[in-house]
């Protein structure tokens, strides 16, 4: 009997702000099968029709009539499942998907190493990859001391408390959210996938081939980053620690109050001196810049644990690589036969909300052969969901989404972007923009 | 307190301040080992403060101030050790001993530059005291900061108890080697190639180095944890061993346990790295950070070659053990050489856009001048070998016709001037030692003669007279200037001369595109210029290198030179820097 096939792809990019959320309706020609691609907003969002997200999980329930096929986290950043969250009385928003019965949740290896699919390598994962999940879990412990030490910030922060705030708070392990995802399909439809790794997405897809281009494992990452010496969990580990309190307890001598690592006999009686006021106010701003610092390089770390997915439907493809950086790609991108496969993209997904890293410019976009300045019918059509005014600055060339890459999405492509009005469709509360690729 | 006698303190002075000689995980005998070290005599204000240094112990993560440490003092006003017979936990609970070892190691530290230098030296900032913050707050990161005019040392949850990167002899050395060098060399941090970009990072490394190696109590007790602790001996030929190798070269800063990734420790597995002729110009030594370690290997391995050479006369081929405090004192003695030639070869070097190879021919070069007879251990020969092994030649080339220099007297040292076409007319011997603006006189009345721009904006930066000793006791006087020159060209005459754009300035008409030229001057005792080391401003070559080097730079998220904490911390996770060709 010959496979079924479906006949075209309505993707459809729900306006949640900053965030994502994309639902791929698959039309066989005998019914209807929905991918869920993210469901998440953070921070709030300033447009005032985006980010209902009980709105958007009720419009996903009937537009796939109370069943979906697939849901695919990336990631576990909160612009990317937030939505998934659930609560005590059952009527969250992630109540709402859970009740859709998706027979497959894809998530990245990293967020339950033991239950991934596969190995990478015929002895299973190294201790390096066990290395770095631990590493990402030190980092929430990070994660979860900043915030509590943001409730009382020192004078002088001014606005790195904001920055510090949202970044810890994006990237602070959600619950609800990753409880609800890990037990939302049935066990055998869990897959938790990495470079190469069986998506688990074919079988319920027909005629649909769904290839996982990231995250690499570390094993993976090593093989072609031969020059990186070692992990790095320690140093995280080292860090989670000290936030934690560990620097002052370890001290000896009874510690000190208030997290100092020395008792209070050594304490200055008088306080602080007049001639020390010029360095112990720029010693503050140094722990502020030393702070931010490490929480951007956290931020990277977990976007670069996203799942990238290459799906092929005759001879079209979609490419949907969620927030990962070229840290991530370089493992993928570094094989001739991906690079073939690449080449051909009919549909991109604008990695991370159009930041200044995410879309490899040379070895992804720069070998896009659909990429063409004038409107012909194969031309390449790139979504970009995003909201200005929450990441980086146009000073620093790190604005997201980035002027460089969205001069080059708008000349080069058929931009969909969900912070044009006019792009977007309306309904009963939810703002989303929909297209057709037909196969 | 006994009273106070007000007699002068002569500079030659010294008082002896116990530090940790390594860092609290190297113990001998049970006990964390320490030394005593001598530091200059000053009376100091509590903290440790002192004319150059100053210690505030302020705390910004639990916002508390610790009490500074007050010396007790002897009859002359001279500060008494009040940590000679303390046990390991009084020193290492006690912050005001962490105070003392920081304030004893920067002092060293600016001591042994200045002693070499034959000068005083200011820092990188507009004052005169350096702030020195041991505890500044929980973080596994310590770092220079030119902005808070000092060193900051943070304390974190190590595998086996607390870590104070203030106890690491090695990391305060290391900070202190990145504040100096900032006062000899302000552009180094300046974007110009990956060379220059690694160099602040691994000279401070090179500093740490071989400034730990100085410490006897170090060497002597590595050299007894190979095996040989109950004989006084060592085995002939332990230098070459794999052992001595593993342990002593590159194990020094794995005694630190769950500390290993503690930025601003020497990263000596670059000694590992075997002869490598083709690692310079390999791609994959280009990343910054990469790149430092081959001048730190390249150092190191002339440092074990100059070690294995001064013990050559204790007898070669020879039966029985070498004397251990004898290995140990030649050690130290070949450290102290090779530290005194680095920090020498500073001065020697162009103040702006530094590559490897001119200061290979700055510490070559500088060298010569203190000490032109090489022949007993030929430091000069293996340094130029242990940098070629890795790929590193000398700069200096044949003599220019242009600016009519003279042969060099070796290969690899910067070629003298030929000064007969140089004029002195109108400029006054005396003045030239200390005026910027009779020194200008000189480079104006032979600009011709130096090739120099006439359309760029010209500054002499420094003028600086020294007395430098050599190793043999007789004095060398020299006075050195940095002189800079900036041709800032519009976007029409950039793109007309086949220069690429920084960044962002193609697109806009109205901005200019900076060119950055320069050049150190050497002078002799009598006025005379010696050398005139120079980065022409107008080499158009070597500029558009530098003009993509830094669009690359900035595109490519490379953390500013200058941002040593942000430097440091991505050392600590060993993060390559990816190129720019992939981002926006």
């Amino acid at each position: 009997m010959a496979t079924e096939k479906p006949t075209s792809v309505r993707i459809r990019c729900y306006d949640v702000g900053f965030g994502d959320c994309f639902l791929l309706t698959f039309a066989y020609p005998s019914r209807e099968r929905h991918v869920l691609i993210d469901f998440g907003s953070f921070p709030k969002p300033k447009r005032k029709s985006a980010g209902n997200m009980a709105a958007i999980a009720r419009h996903i329930h009937a537009t796939c009539k109370g069943k979906l096929t697939a849901v695919v986290a990336t990631h576990r950043h909160a612009d990317h499942i937030s939505g998934f969250a659930t609560t005590k009385k059952g009527d969250g928003s992630g109540d709402i998907i859970r009740a859709c019965e998706p027979d497959v949740v894809v998530q990245p290896w990293t967020e339950k190493l033991d239950a991934a699919v596969d190995s990478p390598g015929p002895h299973g994962f190294l201790a390096a990859d066990r290395a770095h999940v631990a590493a990402l879990a030190d980092m929430d412990r990070f994660r979860q001391s900043l915030l509590r030490r943001l409730a009382d910030p020192p004078r002088g922060w001014g606005s790195a408390v904001r920055e510090l705030g949202f970044l810890g708070e994006d990237g602070l392990r959600n619950a609800a959210a990753v409880k609800n995802l890990e037990s939302m399909a049935p066990p055998k439809g869990r897959r938790y996938v990495f470079c190469g790794a069986e998506s688990g997405l074919g079988a319920v897809l027909p005629g649909v081939g769904v290839r996982v281009l990231g995250p690499p494992t570390i094993s993976q990452s090593a093989a072609i980053e031969a020059q990186r010496k070692r992990d790095d969990a320690e140093f995280w580990h080292i860090l989670a620690a000290t936030a934690e309190g560990g620097a002052g307890a370890a001290a000896g001598d009874g510690g000190g109050a208030g997290g100092s690592p020395f008792g209070a006999r050594y304490r200055r009686k008088t306080g602080i001196p007049g001639f020390a006021r010029w360095t112990v106010s720029h010693a503050d701003k140094l722990l502020r810049q030393e702070l931010l610092s490490i929480v951007r390089r956290m931020d990277e770390y977990l976007n670069n644990t996203s799942v990238i997915l290459l799906f092929e439907i005759g001879r079209r493809k979609l490419l949907f690589p969620g927030d990962a950086q070229i840290e991530s790609w370089s493992y993928a991108l570094s094989k001739p036969e991906i690079q073939t496969l690449l080449a051909g993209v009919d549909v991109y997904k604008v990695g991370h909300h159009g930041s200044l890293n995410a879309t490899p410019k040379a070895r992804l976009w720069g070998r896009f052969r659909k990429r063409n300045r004038k409107e012909t019918p194969g031309r390449l059509v790139t979504f970009l969901s995003t909201e200005s005014g929450h990441h980086g600055t146009a000073k620093s060339h790190t604005e997201v989404p980035r002027a460089t890459l969205l001069k080059a999405l708008e000349s080069e492509s058929r931009l969909f972007r969900t912070d044009v009005a006019k792009q977007l469709t309306k309904k009963k509360g939810v703002a989303f923009i929909e297209h057709v690729v037909k196969v | 307190m006994p009273e106070v006698l007000h007699t002068p303190i002569t500079p030659e002075e010294t008082v002896l301040l116990r530090i940790v000689a390594q860092d609290p995980s190297v113990k001998s005998g049970g006990r964390m080992l320490t030394a005593r070290v001598a530091v200059p005599a000053e009376r100091l204000e509590p903290g440790p403060w002192g004319h150059r240094v100053q210690v505030l112990d302020y705390d910004s993560s639990s916002r508390v101030y610790c009490a500074p440490l007050v010396y007790q003092v002897d009859r002359r006003g001279l500060p008494v050790d009040p940590f000679v017979a303390a046990s390991d936990r009084a020193l290492l609970t006690n912050p005001q001993f962490h105070q003392q070892n920081v304030y004893a190691i920067v002092t060293r530290t600016l001591a042994t530059f200045e002693r070499v230098l034959g000068r005083r030296l200011s820092w990188g900032f507009h004052a005169h005291q350096l702030k020195v913050v041991p505890h500044a707050f929980q973080d596994a990161n310590a770092f220079y900061s030119d902005r808070g005019a000092g060193l900051f040392f943070g304390y974190f949850a190590g595998g086996s108890g607390q870590v104070f990167s203030c106890l690491a002899h090695d990391v305060v050395a290391h900070e202190t080697a990145h504040a100096l060098l900032d006062g000899l060399r302000t552009r180094f941090t300046d974007p110009s190639s990956s060379d220059q970009a690694a160099f602040h990072e691994a000279f401070a490394d090179v500093v740490a180095l071989l400034s730990v190696f100085q410490i006897p109590e170090i060497v002597s007790e590595l050299l007894a944890g190979l095996g040989h602790r109950r004989r006084k001996g060592v085995p002939r030929g332990i230098l070459g061993d794999k052992l001595f190798v593993s342990r002593v070269l590159l194990g020094m800063g794995k005694e630190m346990g769950g500390a290993l990734h503690l930025p601003g420790r020497v990263l000596r597995s670059s000694y590992a790295l075997g002869p490598d002729r083709g690692a310079y110009r390999s791609p994959g030594f280009a990343e910054p950070h990469r790149r430092g370690e081959l001048l730190v290997a390249a150092m190191l391995r002339a440092f074990v070659r100059v070690w294995q050479a001064r013990l050559q006369p204790l007898g070669v081929g020879g039966h029985g053990d070498l004397d251990r405090e004898r290995v140990v004192e030649e050690g130290a003695s070949a450290a102290g050489h090779l530290l005194g030639i680095a920090i020498r070869g500073i001065d020697y070097t162009p103040p702006v856009h530094l590559l490897f190879g001119d200061f290979l021919s700055a510490i070559l070069t500088a060298d010569q001048e203190i000490q032109p007879d090489d022949s007993r251990f030929q430091y000069r020969r293996k340094l130029l070998a242990s940098f070629a092994e890795l790929g590193i030649a000398p700069t200096a080339r044949a003599p220019s016709r242009l600016r009519a220099e003279r042969e060099p007297r070796t290969r690899g040292l910067w070629c003298p001037v030929d000064g007969r076409d140089l004029s002195y007319h109108g400029v006054h011997q005396e003045a030239m030692r200390r005026d910027p603006d009779e020194v200008f006189r000189f480079l104006w009345e032979n600009r011709t003669a130096l090739k120099l721009k006439d359309e760029a904006y010209s500054q002499v930066m420094s003028v600086r007279p020294c007395r430098r000793i050599a190793p043999d006791g007789a004095p060398l006087q020299e006075t050195v200037v940095e002189f800079s020159q900036t041709w800032d060209l519009t976007q029409r005459e950039r793109r007309r001369l086949g220069l690429p754009a920084s960044d962002g300035e193609a697109e806009d008409d109205d901005k200019t595109t900076p060119l950055v030229g320069g050049a150190t001057l050497i002078f002799d005792d009598f006025g005379r210029l010696k050398y005139f080391i120079h980065n022409s401003v107008g080499s158009l070559r070597r500029q558009a290198d530098r003009l993509a080097y830094k669009r690359d730079a900035l595109r490519g998220g490379l953390a500013p030179a200058r941002q040593f904490d942000e430097m440091h911390r991505r050392r600590a996770i060993d993060d390559l820097l990816l190129g720019s060709a992939e981002r926006w």
